[in-house]
């Protein structure tokens, strides 16, 4: 006994001393602090130019074929580049590619790699390296989340399902520097399709060399604007200027520091004590900061939306879904409900895609969901008449648990009340649920979101072709697969956009879904801060970024 | 006491099996998938990942392999962050949470100990009132609430402490602070109440006759067995406190283990809800036999080796 008496004893003493050096630390702590902060202030005197953004939270991984989200690709973009990258006018441009030709037919396209492009270690960029990153994509082994994006190229579903081998697809490393893509469609925005990072090449030695190359900085090799210094995973990453980068000249500059912090309260006060140059505005504090002199907003392709389950009653009848579609009240949601400047949706497709002839998709298909209460009335009493109903069949609102799905669930609540005189019972469930009941149709309305991939009408409206993954909806029709289906053959730019318009015409008449809202990036960035550029569809882009 | 021991951890080990096979079953019977987004993922790809990570494959095998990789103490690769395994994980996190837990533990056990004795002694006195007037506040307030609190004042408006992340000493004051005080408050109140009583006992009394100064009276007489109550306490709190707090950790961008608990639950991710699940029983177990071995140390009525012999 005595004995574990004396080293109990002797634990807690140490215990207790190391308890007094921590508390020694905790008293210098200011000291420590002071000199940090003279570190970062040296930093600066010495001309280095430090840009601190937030990543929010670790990025799911670097590897250009899995990290498919945002806190992966908003940072990995500005590590590498692919053939062509998004400029200031949000259009392609070259970028690994020095140009391109594009055959009779637009399926085959030739790429001509920049001589100079070289990733950071040094090696030349060459067409194996994209022949290799896209064969993993499409790969059925590599598990890729976003290999649904190389179905473009030919042969890609059917290698990716598991029935084609890598040898049909159409990718061809002709020399070094030449590239060669067969696409299974003339795809008119294929140079779009190619800035977004699942298509980004991979460094082919050093992959095979070490699989893992890109979980660490140590081993990672990039071939964009900055290269990874540092990466503390879970904490912090420090990136700084490739020089190896081929435009390295444009590239103002010298780091960029990215924290994690996944708390947008958190982050709002670390901008606020200039630990961070850029920050998202808290939900609560959006009415007070929204129009400050500080405020950037840029738009995003995407759109909020409600799905219809086709198949439940009462959603069945085509008249009923128009009558809660137009009962909602899209302007009042956007400006008193969502806030942060967001747009009401009227249509399905978001503003800001550029048709062949200079317009814009939204404007040429004009609003196509409006707010008519009385018109809505007289939907639900033809569709109950129709349908042979003396009461409408409960139904039932679900959305994913979150602070503004409630509020806007609850604002349609009300809507349907007043407009329909209709009691829509509220169900929140937690996401995953809410996703997986979704999939399985077990909804009757429910909150939907997407966000556009690569700028094309046809990105949102093929998701409703029958049996999409992102259908949902039990939605099913015949002419509209068509339109798809003759929009993706359709080779005339022209005809092609008149098709989509179609579409999105018949989805408006048919309305599986109602839109609610598009999307937009809002943020604060500190005076002095410039160039930092966020495209409508794409990823963060610092290469223009600088700080005074 | 060697025999006892070695019963206890036996049972240890079928209570982690328990805890493993309950996290199991309640896992798989969660609605939803590591894979589901909001983007619906294809099926093909769906297939693709599902075989990938062996979520193709039947429970009782996915149960077995499961098993197989606590039994290795290799929980595989995460599903959320591929290129990272689970250890990996809990081995980056659990220091960082250690780091942070262990600094407030000390300051919680030592600042709610003398506020306890300080409140005992001046019993009834200002000082009484005001230290439990302050355990009170800190028991009532939310250390999310506090944390908040403590950032925008101390880090926005004064700026003498940096506000969040994890890269200076500096940068553990707010956090050790908030985290603190909800502890430190319990241990106060405890400390004071036993403490109370004790100071009333005959023992005590015969102490202060024999002319002993207050000073050693408290200190060597009568703190050890005020501590009782503190010491059972100990085990939940240093498990819960070392092995990571999500929502502080949230709040100060720590990069500690907490947030690895829920969000692995959230996201489905199996391997890592498992990883988290055994790493945290098998340390609650461990500090709740800790405890145990203590009471045997500083009560000698609680005698160890004789109920284990039994």
């Amino acid at each position: 006994m005595k004995k574990w008496l004396v080293i109990l004893m002797s634990l807690l003493t140490m215990m207790v001393l190391a308890a007094c050096t921590a508390n020694e630390d905790a008293g210098k702590e200011k000291d420590d602090s002071g000199s940090d902060d003279g570190a970062e202030a040296a930093e600066e005197d010495s001309g280095e130019k430090v840009l601190y953004l937030n990543n929010s939270k670790e990025p799911t991984s670097f590897d250009p074929a899995i990290g498919f989200d945002a806190q992966s690709w908003n940072s990995l973009n500005n590590l590498m580049e692919g053939l062509t990258r998004l400029g200031e006018d949000h259009t392609p441009e070259a970028a690994i590619a020095e140009d391109w030709d594009v055959s009779e037919d637009g399926k085959t396209y030739t790429f001509h790699l920049r001589e100079n492009a070289n990733w950071s270690n040094g090696d030349p960029v060459t067409s194996d390296d994209f022949v290799y990153a896209w064969e993993r994509l499409l790969d059925p082994e590599t598990g890729s989340a976003a290999a649904f994006l190389g179905y473009f190229i030919e042969g890609g579903e059917d290698f990716n399902s598991g029935e084609g081998s890598a040898d049909d697809l159409g990718l061809t490393a002709v020399d070094d520097k030449t590239f060669e893509v067969q696409l299974e469609n003339p795809t008119g925005y294929f140079l779009h399709v190619l800035t977004n990072p699942a298509f980004f090449p991979v460094n082919k030695a050093v992959a095979e060399d070490n699989p893992d190359w890109h979980t660490e900085a140590d081993s990672f090799v990039s071939n964009g604007p900055f290269a990874l210094e540092t990466w503390k995973h879970d904490d912090e990453m420090m990136m700084v200027k490739n020089e190896e980068y081929w435009d390295a000249d444009t590239v103002k500059l010298d780091k960029v520091h990215w924290a994690m912090v996944d708390n947008e309260n958190t982050e709002y006060q670390m901008y606020q004590s200039d630990e961070l140059d850029a920050s998202d505005i808290p939900a609560d504090l959006s009415d007070e900061l929204i129009d400050g002199d500080d405020v950037a907003m840029e738009e995003q392709g995407g759109l909020e939306f409600y799905r219809f389950n086709v198949n439940e009653e009462p959603f069945t009848n085509k008249k009923i879904r128009k009558a809660f579609a137009l009962a909602a009240n899209r302007e009042e949601i956007a400006q008193y409900v969502v806030k942060n400047g967001v747009e009401p949706a009227f249509g399905f497709v978001s503003p800001g895609f550029t048709s062949p002839d200079d317009g814009d998709f939204r404007d040429a298909n004009g609003d196509l969901v409006t707010f008519e209460p009385d018109e809505a009335k007289k939907l639900l009493a033809e569709g109950m008449e129709e349908e042979g109903y003396d009461e409408l069949p409960p139904v039932t609102l679900s959305y994913s648990t979150d602070d503004t799905n409630k509020a806007i669930a609850e604002s349609l609540q009300n809507m349907f009340s007043d407009a329909l005189d209709v009691d829509v019972t509220l169900e929140n469930k937690e996401w995953n649920v809410f996703q997986e009941e979704q999939k399985e149709l077990k909804h009757q309305l429910s909150r939907s979101s997407f966000l556009f991939d690569y700028a094309d009408p046809i990105n949102f409206l093929e998701s409703f072709i029958t049996d999409s993954s992102m259908n949902r909806t039990g939605w099913s029709n015949e002419a509209y697969d068509q339109l798809i289906k003759d929009a993706k053959a359709e080779k005339d730019e022209g005809k092609r956009w008149d098709l989509m318009y179609e579409a999105e015409a018949l989805l408006a008449e048919e309305m599986p879904l109602f839109p609610i809202r598009y999307y937009n990036q809002v943020e604060v960035i500190k005076d002095g801060v410039t160039g930092i550029l966020r495209h409508p569809v794409g990823y963060l882009e610092l290469k223009h970024a600088d700080v005074e | 006491m060697l025999r006892y021991i070695l019963k206890r951890l036996l049972i240890m080990i079928v209570t982690i099996w328990i805890i493993v096979t309950l996290t199991f079953v309640l896992m798989i019977s969660i609605p939803g998938s590591p894979f589901n987004s909001e983007r619906g993922t294809n099926e093909n790809v769906q297939a693709n990942l599902e075989a990938h990570y062996n979520l193709d494959k039947p429970y009782h095998i996915q149960y077995l392999l499961y098993l197989k990789s606590i039994a290795t103490f290799d929980f595989g690769p995460s599903i959320k962050q591929p290129g990272q395994t689970v250890n990996d994980l809990l081995g980056r996190g659990f220091p960082v949470s250690l780091e942070l837990g262990l600094v407030t533990i000390i300051v919680a056990v030592i600042s709610g100990i003398i506020l306890g004795i300080l409140a005992a002694l001046k019993h009834n006195g200002i000082l009484d009132y005001a230290a439990m007037s302050f355990a009170v506040l800190g028991i009532s307030i939310p250390n999310f609430v506090l944390a908040t609190l403590l950032i925008q004042e101390l880090a926005v408006n004064w700026q003498i402490f940096p506000p969040a992340t994890w890269s200076s000493p500096a940068h553990m004051v707010l956090p050790v602070i908030a985290l603190a005080t909800g502890p430190m408050a319990i241990i106060a109140r405890l400390t004071r109440s036993t403490m109370l009583e004790v100071l009333t006992q005959d023992y005590i009394k015969m102490a202060r006759a024999k002319g002993l100064s207050p000073w050693k009276i408290v200190v060597k007489h009568a703190l050890r067995n005020a501590l009782m109550p503190v010491i059972t306490i100990m085990g939940t709190l240093l498990a819960s406190i070392l092995t990571g707090t999500f929502v502080i950790e949230k709040i100060f961008a720590i990069p500690g283990m907490g947030k690895y608990f829920v969000e692995s639950i959230n996201q489905r991710d199996y391997p890592v809800i498992m990883g988290t699940t055994v790493f945290y029983s098998t340390f609650l177990i461990f500090m709740l036999f800790l405890v145990d071995i203590a009471y045997g140390i500083l009560d000698p009525r609680i005698k160890i080796n004789k109920k284990g012999g039994e």
